[in-house]
């Protein structure tokens, strides 16, 4: 019964990484720089693959499925991840205003939040200074 | 979906990577008392969309511009949360926060103005010092992940 598996490709292929070998090892005698030498290829300079310089945001998500962060006691009070410095944050504003008709409108809801973040972040690789704010 | 008492929202556009409504704060906006207790940001003419039925997925949004007035002034109650899952730490104190702003969306021709900044009240505020992400993990070197 012939076999499934023919070993001619394989012997070939054994006979062809010979010849290979030989060709890589042909030349043995004493090197000489000035013979038949290729000039050394200057190695292309291409700027570093570091990603962009904009703050990056929280991971985690709200039920929103956003990258927004709740204020409140307990919760990360900053926007910006890989981040360093001053921040301030508050929620659940209450009062009132006017609108161009004369109207009294109230503002603020319990999710009416602002903040700032006043340091350091690290984006691109590399760290970089900014007053943020959060509104 | 968006409360039915709210007609407005007005905030910045989410940025291309995800963070959410954050601008950069200009040259001067934010300023520190020298005890460092109370903070004013102080904005101008900000870039900001109208979405009032925001946070449904679909809803639409109108080019607006906003200036604002907010002032921390720090209590005496010390504060310090932390949390090394979501690697994070913030302390400093609780604070009070009052917001004074105005709003034009000019495509619908509204404008809206605050009462002024004493009226004004929040649930919640805190000023402290804070670190995250690589910041916190370089003080927490057990809480940072093996690197790849």
């Amino acid at each position: 019964m012939p076999s499934r598996f023919r070993s001619d490709p394989l012997i070939s292929h054994r006979r062809a990484l010979s010849a290979g070998a030989s060709l890589a090892v042909g030349y043995s005698g004493p090197l000489d720089p000035s013979l038949g030498a290729e000039p050394a290829r200057q190695q292309p300079q291409h700027p570093p693959a570091n990603g962009g310089t904009d703050p990056f945001p929280i991971p985690w998500l709200d039920k929103n499925g956003s990258h927004n962060q709740p204020a409140g006691p307990n919760m990360e009070p900053s926007h910006v991840f890989h981040f360093k410095g001053k921040v301030g944050r508050c929620a659940g504003f209450v009062g009132m205003g006017t609108d161009g008709q004369g109207n009294r409108v109230p503002f603020g809801l319990r999710t009416t939040d602002y903040g700032f973040m006043d340091g350091e972040y690290w984006a691109g690789r590399t760290a970089h200074r900014a007053v943020l704010t959060h509104i | 979906m968006a409360p039915k008492n709210q007609f407005h929202d007005f905030h910045p556009p989410i940025a291309q990577n995800g963070l959410y409504w954050v601008v950069p704060v200009p040259e001067g906006g934010l300023r520190y008392t020298d005890d460092g207790r109370t903070v004013t940001l102080e904005m101008k003419d900000v870039p900001v969309v109208d979405q009032p039925r925001w946070p449904a997925l679909d809803a639409t949004t109108t080019p607006a511009t906003m200036n604002f007035k907010l002032v921390f002034k720090a209590t005496e109650k010390p504060v310090a949360y932390e949390d090394p899952f979501k690697h994070f730490r913030v302390t400093g104190f609780l604070a009070t926060a009052q917001l004074e702003a105005q709003v034009a969306v000019p495509e619908i021709g509204f404008t809206w103005k605050s009462d002024p900044l004493e009226t004004s009240k929040s649930d919640f505020a805190v000023l402290g010092d804070h670190v995250n992400g690589k910041y916190y993990d370089a003080e927490h070197p057990a809480s940072k992940p093996a690197a790849k």
